[in-house]
């Protein structure tokens, strides 16, 4: 019997490295560009040698001397967009994207789907959380003057991937298709939609309809998960791209190097591992904590009297509308364009924040329109969604008059002589 | 000439040429302002002419002449109730329309009517609420006898303080009907199933309705508060004229509601404490009170089903199923009924407790996630565990052998 087994497993050993071996001599040192592509290994690649070989040699590789955690930021955010993924795939087998099954579908993922409420709160979280991690990453990359020659590509890159993101959160954000949802939406196309000249024509495409509706919904979703997936990793590829070819950027605050330059294995790989574990572990515990409530089934013929937020931009942006009214697109773009340009427009090689003269003034004005409209945002949570109709003062302030109340009628004047008899 | 001649004898209806093609009609030549009213009212489609209410000579050309042969010209308060009813009496001729043909026959018995038939000034005929020329039917909300209209048709007078002084009557009825169940049904909600003036008070026939009425009246609708009203103690003293039926509680125009906890007190008007018909007010609102908790609490319940995601519609087939035995206790109530009451009370507590335990189990459902954190954290930090045991055991073994591994 023992004697049998020990046969068994013998031949079992014989034919998994025959397996190896096949593998070994049949792939090629190449394949793990890709993954170096990826961030799964550092280092350049011997492609001359077997790919175990290579694969041996690309863990011993040390890392540049100024790389730390200051650089995790970046990883984080992609671990995040990971966990969007793959959770947005799982929510994407139960979900259906119109207006009649939407909520119902919903309803159906969190309560009858075995951890369909934990894929769902995570895709929630993890949404909000992504564009915490990318801005404190542009943040530290503005900070830092990382911008700078030779890598300007990269920041319009990573700022083009801030929009998408962007366009994520908002496409995502009807599809609950729950008054709070579909409210947010509806005000955020109205004020755009007041937008002279463009306004009503980016409404008009986007939303595919006179209101926010059905069509809306098509067109919102076909945005989150075929257009913008696809946009999404044309720019992480070319964002990773040119981090591989520049390498990192030297460090500008610090004193010093440490003597000893990490390896990729285990030093990298381990903190990898352990800031994905940590990462996650964050977002489930956020998910499983402060799960997101459902409103009621969109309505829309009645605004709601409140309208809680469930992403982390929207009170910022709720904000500004509150402000500016339609100019509230138009700042968003505005600052966009400007941060989009800063590496055109701060050509010098200075470094230091203080001696950047230009970037000093345009991080003004994003972090001065952040704190304004984190100082208003607090008074909104009280405030229903405002909304105006764009054909004039005259029309209704809410889209069919659904939730006005008729004005009593008054009896007629009988104070003047005859007063109102025939 | 020939037309002069069809004057004379009034033509069937179809074959009449329209009044606004016919130019030898010379009673529009002078009254032109009339005529359009005329043509948009209904009594133009059906070939009803001038001449048919107020006489006179169509064919004629001058003023004399037109003005002659029977000639009514503005006819009184009292000449135009019996012009109308001339046509309006008469079930023959109602029937095609599907109008009633008993609106003289009211008239007359109504206090308008006898106003009028007294020659009262003030007294209203026909006219006064149908317009003379521009009639509508009843269903065109631009009628002032659509039902959104009555109210402020009646008010007219009614709330006329000089006019009302004189008859010795309160001018607060609009007021109150506009601020009452019914009103807001009527005004805010447009139920013109809501009554309006007329469904109490009856439109030709008005008159108020008499103590020993009022539940009938109130009871039309409120069928059965009516009869659960009628099997209760008070049905015999309200139909002997000793207590103004529904009135007594409600309020007439302003239909006052009892709140639950305000029932005592309401019964306390009549019942001092201390009697038997205020323990039996205590216990009443007693029970109320404690259905209309219950049906709050599963409101609240279905709100908290709701926030969590949960599908919701059993929940509220079971919530409609309380709601019902609460309509029916409400109704129930007027009988003073203890037993029935009881037994109401326990279906919607039922009901309700049913709605709340759903919601208590996608609470507790919901507290169970937490627990998910306990191996997901022992996972997190077994990584971080293993992520420096891998480390410092290659450092180790990088000091150890003075030599960088392969």
């Amino acid at each position: 019997m023992a004697k049998g087994f020990r046969h068994a497993s013998k031949r079992i050993l014989e034919k998994s490295a025959a397996i190896r071996n096949d593998v070994r001599e049949s792939t090629d040192a190449n394949l793990l560009a890709l993954l170096r592509l990826f961030g799964l290994l550092y280092g350049p690649i011997d492609r001359r040698a077997r790919i175990d070989r290579a694969f041996r040699g690309a863990l011993g590789y040390r890392l540049a001397p100024q790389a730390g955690w200051r650089h995790a930021l970046g990883g984080i955010a992609y671990f995040l967009l990971m966990v969007l993924v793959v959770t947005g795939v799982l929510l994407a087998f139960y979900y259906r994207p119109s207006a009649q099954e939407a909520y119902p579908s919903l309803q159906h993922i969190v309560s009858s789907i075995p951890f369909g409420w934990l894929v769902r709160d995570v895709h929630a979280w993890a949404a909000s959380l992504v564009v915490i991690v990318v801005l404190v990453h542009m943040l530290r990359s503005y900070v830092e003057a990382t911008y700078k020659a030779p890598r300007e590509t990269n920041w319009l890159a990573g700022f083009l991937l801030l929009a998408v993101l962007f366009g994520f959160g908002i496409s995502g954000y009807l599809l609950p298709w729950d008054q709070w949802s579909y409210w947010t939406v509806a005000e955020a196309m109205d004020a755009v939609g007041r937008v002279p000249v463009l306004g009503r024509l980016v409404v008009e495409l986007v939303r595919g309809d006179d209101a926010v509706s059905g069509a809306t919904l098509s067109r919102l979703f076909a945005f989150h998960v075929i257009l913008l997936p696809w946009l999404l990793l044309g720019l992480v590829v070319l964002h990773f791209a040119l981090v591989r070819k520049h390498g990192q950027a030297p460090v500008v605050y610090r004193a010093r190097y440490p003597e000893r330059r990490m390896r990729f294995y285990p030093d990298q790989l381990m903190r990898i591992l352990a800031t994905a574990a940590v990462t996650l572990a964050v977002v489930i515990t956020l998910a499983v904590l402060f799960p997101r409530n459902f409103g009621p089934h969109a309505d829309p013929s009645a605004p709601p009297d409140l309208l809680p937020s469930t992403w982390v931009v929207v009170p910022f942006w709720r904000a500004l509308l509150h402000l500016l009214g339609w100019g509230a697109p138009v700042v968003m773009v505005g600052l966009g364009v400007l941060l989009l340009l800063l590496p055109l427009l701060d050509r010098t090689a200075e470094v230091h924040l203080r001696h950047r003269r230009v970037a000093m003034v345009i991080g003004a004005l994003c972090v001065g329109t952040f704190v304004v409209a984190l100082v208003t945002s607090p008074r909104l949570r009280t405030h229903g969604p405002q909304l105006t109709v764009p054909t004039g003062a005259e029309a209704p302030a809410v889209p069919f008059g659904g939730a006005e109340r008729v004005p009593l009628p008054v009896p007629p004047d009988t104070t003047t002589a005859g007063g109102g008899r025939p | 000439m020939w037309l002069a001649a069809a004057g004379a004898v009034r033509p069937a209806p179809a074959q009449t040429p329209s009044l606004a093609l016919d130019s030898s009609y010379s009673c529009v030549m002078c009254h032109i302002d009339h005529r359009r009213a005329f043509l948009t009212g209904v009594h133009a489609d059906r070939g009803i002419r001038c001449h048919d209410c107020h006489g006179g000579d169509p064919a004629a050309r001058t003023e004399a002449g037109a003005h002659s042969r029977r000639f009514l010209g503005r006819p009184t308060k009292s000449q135009i109730a019996t012009l109308c009813a001339s046509c309006h009496s008469d079930p023959n001729r109602m029937r095609q329309f599907g109008l009633r043909s008993d609106e003289f026959a009211g008239l007359k018995e109504s206090r308008h009517g006898q106003l009028l038939e007294r020659g009262d000034p003030n007294a209203p005929t026909c006219t006064d609420c149908h317009e003379a020329h521009l009639i509508r039917r009843a269903t065109d909300a631009r009628s002032n006898t659509h039902p959104t209209n009555i109210p402020v048709l009646c008010a007219r007078c009614h709330a006329d303080k000089a006019l009302m002084a004189r008859y010795g009557i309160p001018t607060n009825q609009f007021e109150q009907y506009a601020s009452s169940a019914h009103g807001r049904a009527l005004f805010q909600d447009r139920n013109f199933a809501a009554p309006t003036c007329v469904g109490c008070h009856g439109s030709h026939s008005a008159l108020p309705p008499g103590v020993s009425q009022v539940a009938d009246v109130c009871g039309r609708c409120h069928q059965l508060v009516r009869e659960a009203f009628n099997r209760g103690p008070h049905a015999a003293p309200a139909a002997r004229g000793q207590l103004s039926g529904c009135i007594a509680c409600h309020s007439n125009h302003g239909t006052e509601h009892v709140a639950p906890g305000a029932i005592a007190a309401a019964c306390g008007r009549c019942h001092p404490a201390g009697t038997h018909g205020a323990a039996v007010a205590d216990s009443l609102q007693a029970r109320a009170v404690a259905a209309t908790e219950e049906l709050a609490a599963a409101g609240a319940a279905i709100a908290r089903l709701e926030r969590a995601g949960r599908p919701t519609a059993e929940a509220l087939v079971r919530y409609e199923g309380a709601r019902t035995s609460f309509g029916e206790l409400a109704q129930i109530q007027h009988s003073l009924d203890m037993n029935a009451l009881e037994d109401l009370g326990l279906k919607v507590a039922s009901a309700a407790r049913t709605v709340e335990e759903s919601a208590d189990v996608a609470a507790e459902g919901r507290w169970e996630h937490k627990l998910l954190l306990v191996p997901v954290w022992f996972l997190a930090l077994a990584v971080l565990v293993l992520a420096r045991y891998v480390r410092a055991e290659a450092r180790d073994r990088h000091e150890g052998r003075g030599r960088p591994p392969e």
